[in-house]
């Protein structure tokens, strides 16, 4: 299908894209990489009176490290974050988990601001910002604020973003020494969205002890799921494999997913215990080799 | 015979420097000073009584045409407002009622394609639901709502003559094979199997979807340039939904982004053409890719076999197929029947009981789908070979080797079967794969498996081509033939046999584009026909070609007719090729005159005897038979389900092959095609509303999606009267995917899964019924 009739905008600054938003509100989208806004344009899920192109502000187009923090402009295509050296060596979870995300062609064009902004319950870069604890940089004619990755996100395809503003920046956690990190994910095709998918990072201490662990889990709810109690489960322990298992089934015990075309409610709650063991082995596998890297 | 020269080479396609380079006509390319677009209201009901229509809005609209109704339409003089290959049961548009979701109820013509989609919001369409048939089973019951009152036969193809007019049930053809006593067979047996397998309603998926482009001329004729696998059909259909003289319509075809079946008979057309008679302007209607979900499908297909054994052989099979066709026959009917009768398999079985069904259902249409109906059967009588080979203990390949026909050995049909390369095809997929080798390695969480599988699909006969060669006296030839090159590389095939029959080089013979007013007429370009008829045709036509050649070149060189030879365009006394004469020469000789043209044209027509309508039987059912065998390598993880297959083998009896690589493109290309079909392609309908008609649900493999080991065989067993041994290839590799892959998985798994697609939760499913255990998830019943 085609679009409805649209009014287009490109502005060429920052201030003049808040001045768009600050004028048409919820009449105006901002349009980023396309691979998500440009279907439902032509499916006519979305007819925006004015799409506001923010492509020309290649400020927002940006890695770099910041006050501590790996600052990610929000115009940033999702292929630096694939090949970018200071991405590697910074957040090296981002790097490697980047290839799942879609095709080359989508990720030559989708940005980092479009993707999390866009919200998709088993977008990757949602369940990397919840369990790294990434914080968005948002502005609008008013100023400037931060607001944490469990803030940010609501529900499905739903943020907390007022109409008038934008997101310009994610910052990401600098990965500390002895840690590891994985991305599992279930897809029926090379390249799908995830039917299910978990991330996670550890860190250990030079007795192989865990220190630290997050994991957050894509396609078992609304927005990316998070527990902080199932990541104390095995904080302080060594990552053995009953460890594993029974974080496994707790998280398959507590998540509440829906049905879909792609797989059952059950399905989901099976697949994402199974995924969980697999990506904390594989990280703990990871940041042992890291340790020993390190000595 | 002696060796060909230029049959038997890979040479390069004709169409693919251009077609990679982005050079080809589509039909979506053509501009034309004041074309019109068109978009279309549709169905959101399965099944619904139209009650009125209010367009005003939507005409008054600036830019906007025409906006027209199917009972507009019914009131149009001389304009018959139904359609059908096998039954007109096709509204243009919908009269009174509509029968699936998606049907098209309005047209709307606008100067552009946003402005036709923005006029659609403003037409109003008051309904009164009415009840819904939906399971292809439910349906076939008497007492069903009823998708349609009566059936009207077309009466266009000698293979329908059978179609009967009836009523007041949803089955619009049983087809009935009875050979032997099978009661019998059950009475005596050892052992009795009783299966069910389902395959469900999917998509052809070709590039482009269907568009269709229609203007008149200065002389009011009405010129079609559509994406058509079936030129010659078009026109006939128009001719009548126009009332216009056949010459009076031209219908040309560019090349194809792939058709698959999707694009056979009448699609677009019809609507079209009234759209630009209405207007008086050229009118392009474009599907979308979402609307092509709603025009065609693949048939989904419930097949129950019962099959007797005995001492180890199986004594006795009943099969009982129903093709859910959806709101409208299009060729399911031959689908039905063409599948129907081979639905016990290409083995030697005494009692056969066949009853094969075409079920109406308020879906939309199911039509040919590259394999015309046979993978369907064939998934089910191959998983239940494996079945029971397995209940058995003896070894599938053996299990089947043993029942496998041999030359000459009657099919169920009585026919007995020729250039029947079985065997040969089963015999390399298990030496391919090492059938007889190790187990392959598993670890812990992931096991691996083998699987093969066997079958055959029969030509459509009767069916007719003819062709026109042209040869100029420099030696350069035109073929005009209604072919469709739609990438399976006919152009090619075809220039390669024009070329070896009249001696001159495949570069000098160019195909001239499917166009109604030049070239003859062609049944369709499907079924695996166009090499060996159109091959036929084309071989004929040149010899004629080359007889005319041989009596000039016989008086000029004063040698005897028998003697001569033609090669890299000469003509010459077999053995002194210095002697001969060019064909300039040869030109010059009988006309005195260059830039002259020699024609050649000839029809290839091969016959059948009808089957039986009460016994199926029949002396000669086809023309050609098209052996396959596929093998497979799995791996499934046991934790997620996921099914990988790692190696994969395509086999087919290609005859001989023309050209050796499009053959194995042709068996590589099937299998992708039905890979989909095992793994990942099901429509879904909840109450009628499809759930996942667009490709950000639907699923298709891409190229990342494909065996790390992908390979194809071919098994040339020459056909006596193919064009140089040939038969045909283009469905082959789709026949034996899919039980192939159920067969690895169970001997990887001990799971058995029966209705595709092969899911991982069917999987996960499958295991935790093998063996319970305490502490797995619970995966859903
Ligand atoms: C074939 C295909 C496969 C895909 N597979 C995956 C996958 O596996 N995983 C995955 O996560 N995604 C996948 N995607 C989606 C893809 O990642 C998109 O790029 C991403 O979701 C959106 O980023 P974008 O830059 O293209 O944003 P756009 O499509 O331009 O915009 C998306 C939304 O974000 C808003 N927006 C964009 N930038 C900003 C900003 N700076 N401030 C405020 N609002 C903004 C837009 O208004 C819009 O609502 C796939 C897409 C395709 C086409």
């Amino acid at each position: 299908m085609k679009p409805a009739k649209f009014e287009y905008k490109d502005p060429h600054s920052v201030e003049e894209t808040l001045d768009l938003l600050k004028q048409y509100g919820w009449d105006a989208k901002i349009l980023a990489g396309g691979q998500s806004l440009v279907p439902m344009l032509n499916f006519r899920l979305a007819s925006p009176e004015i799409l506001v192109d923010i492509n020309r502000l290649q400020d927002l187009d940006y890695v770099e490290e910041k006050d501590g923090k790996l600052a990610i402009g929000a115009l940033t295509r999702q292929t630096t974050l694939e090949f970018s050296e200071t991405v590697k060596s910074r957040c090296g979870l981002l790097a490697d988990a980047t290839e799942l995300i879609g095709h080359p062609q989508t990720r030559n064009r989708g940005t980092v601001g479009g993707s999390i902004v866009h919200a998709d319950p088993t977008a990757e870069l949602t369940a990397i910002a919840r369990a790294l604890d990434a914080e968005m940089v948002i502005r609008s004619k008013d100023g400037e604020r931060t607001d944490s990755a469990e803030d940010f996100f609501v529900s499905v395809m739903t943020t907390n973003l007022e109409p008038e503003e934008m997101l310009v920046e994610v910052r990401f956690p600098i990965a500390p020494p002895g840690s590891g990190w994985a991305f599992e994910e279930f897809v029926l095709r090379h390249g799908d969205f995830a039917v299910v998918g978990v991330t996670a990072a550890v860190t250990l201490n030079s007795d192989e002890v865990c220190t630290d662990a997050r994991l957050a889990a894509i396609g078992v709810d609304e927005t990316a799921f998070r527990d902080p109690a199932l990541e104390e489960i095995i904080k302080g322990e060594k990552i053995t494999d009953s460890v594993l298992k029974e974080l496994g089934s707790q998280l398959s015990e507590k998540v509440e997913p829906f049905d879909d075309l792609h797989a059952s409610a059950a399905q989901r709650k099976h697949l994402v215990g199974v995924l969980a063991q697999r990506a904390l082995q594989k990280a703990a596998n990871m940041a042992v080799e890291n340790l020993r890297g390190e000595n | 015979m002696s060796k060909t020269k230029i049959v038997g080479q890979s040479v390069h396609r004709k169409d693919a420097a251009r077609k990679v380079t982005g050079r080809i006509l589509h039909v979506g390319n053509i501009e034309m000073p004041g074309l019109l677009q068109v978009a279309v209201l549709r169905s959101p009901y399965p099944h619904a009584r139209i009650i009125g229509i209010q367009k005003s809005r939507a005409e008054a609209m600036e830019g906007v045409v025409l906006v027209l109704t199917g009972a507009e339409i019914a009131a149009m003089p001389d304009v018959d407002p139904y359609f059908g290959p096998a039954f007109k049961d096709q509204p243009i548009l919908a009269i009174d009622r509509v029968l699936h979701v998606g049907d098209p109820v309005v047209a709307v013509v606008a100067v552009d394609r946003r402005r036709a989609e923005d006029a659609l919001e403003l037409i109003e369409v008051d309904y009164e639901p009415l009840p819904v048939v939906l399971d292809v089973l439910e349906a076939a019951k008497s007492g069903s709502p009823l998708v349609h009152q009566e059936f009207k036969p077309a009466g266009v193809f000698a293979d329908l003559d059978h179609m009967e007019a009836g009523e007041k049930s949803n089955v619009c053809y049983h087809f009935k094979l009875r050979t032997g006593d099978v009661e019998a067979a059950f009475r005596e047996a050892d052992r009795i199997f009783e299966d069910t397998f389902t395959s469900p309603p999917a998509q052809h998926m070709p590039m482009e979807p269907h568009v269709t482009l229609v203007y008149l001329d200065e002389d009011e004729k009405v010129n079609v340039w559509t994406a058509t696998q079936s030129p010659s059909f078009v026109r006939t259909q128009l001719s009548t939904t126009l009332g216009l003289p056949m010459n009076r319509i031209r219908v040309r075809v560019p090349y194809l982004g792939g058709g698959y079946g999707a694009k056979l008979y009448g699609k677009l057309e019809p609507l079209v053409a009234l759209l630009a008679l209405e207007t008086r302007r050229p009118v392009r209607y474009a599907l979308s890719r979402e609307e092509e979900f709603q025009t065609i499908t693949k048939h989904g297909a419930v097949a129950r076999l019962k099959t007797a054994v005995k001492d180890g052989v199986i004594t006795g099979r009943r099969c009982e197929v129903f093709f859910d066709t959806g709101a409208y026959a299009d060729i399911g009917p031959r689908i039905v029947h063409k599948s129907g009768y081979t639905s016990a398999g290409p083995y030697r079985i005494p009692n056969v009981r066949i009853d094969s069904f075409c079920v109406y259902t308020n879906k939309p249409p199911a039509g040919a789908f590259r394999g015309f109906g046979v993978p369907q059967v064939i998934w089910a009588y191959e998983s239940q070979m494996d079945i029971i080979s397995r209940e058995l203990d003896i070894d599938p390949v053996q299990f089947r080797m043993h029942h496998a026909l041999e030359e000459g050995e009657p099919f169920a049909t009585g026919t007995p079967v020729h250039s029947f390369g079985l065997k040969e095809s089963l015999e390399q997929a298990a030496e391919a794969i090492e059938w007889s080798g190790p187990r392959p390695q598993n670890n812990a969480t992931k096991v691996r498996g083998k699987g093969i599988a066997s079958g055959v699909k029969a030509v459509l006969t009767p069916s007719i081509s003819g062709a026109v060669v042209m040869m100029n006296s420099d030696g350069s030839v035109n073929v005009l033939s209604s072919t469709v090159e739609m990438g399976q590389g006919s152009d090619t095939v075809l220039a390669q046999i024009a070329a070896e029959e009249l001696g001159v080089c495949f570069d000098q013979v160019h195909l001239v584009q499917p166009d109604t007013d030049v070239t003859p007429y062609d049944t369709i370009t499907a079924g695996s026909r166009s090499t060996y008829h159109m091959g036929n045709a084309v071989r004929m036509a040149s010899m004629k070609i080359k007889a005319q050649l041989f009596g000039v070149a016989a008086r000029a060189l004063e040698a005897n007719l028998e003697d001569l030879v033609a090669r890299d365009g000469r003509i010459f006394v077999s053995g002194s090729q210095e002697s001969g004469m060019s064909m300039r020469d040869v030109f010059l000789a009988k006309f005195g005159s260059l830039g002259t043209t020699i024609i050649g044209e000839a029809i290839f027509e091969p016959r059948a005897i009808p089957t039986d309508p009460e016994t199926g039987r029949s002396e000669k059912c086809t023309e050609y038979w098209f052996p396959s065998a596929s093998a497979a390598e799995v791996e499934v993880d046991l934790e997620t389900g996921q099914v990988k297959v790692v190696k994969f083998l395509s086999v087919g009896d290609t005859g001989t092959a023309i050209n050796p690589r499009h053959c194995h493109q042709q068996l590589l290309g099937a299998a992708i095609t039905q890979l989909g079909m095992t793994l990942f392609e099901e429509m879904v309908f909840e109450e009628g509303q499809l759930l996942n008609g667009s490709l950000l649900d639907y699923q298709i493999p891409s190229v990342k999606d494909l065996p790390e080991h992908f390979e194809s065989i071919l098994v040339e067993v020459p056909h006596e009267t193919g064009p140089f041994g040939a038969k045909g290839v283009g469905e082959t590799g789709t026949l034996t995917v899919s039980p192939a892959i159920a067969n690895a998985i169970e001997d990887a798994t001990g799971v058995r899964i029966r209705d595709l697609p092969i899911t991982p939760e069917k999987i996960l499913r499958g295991l935790a019924e093998k063996d319970p255990k305490p502490g797995r998830a619970e995966v859903p019943q």
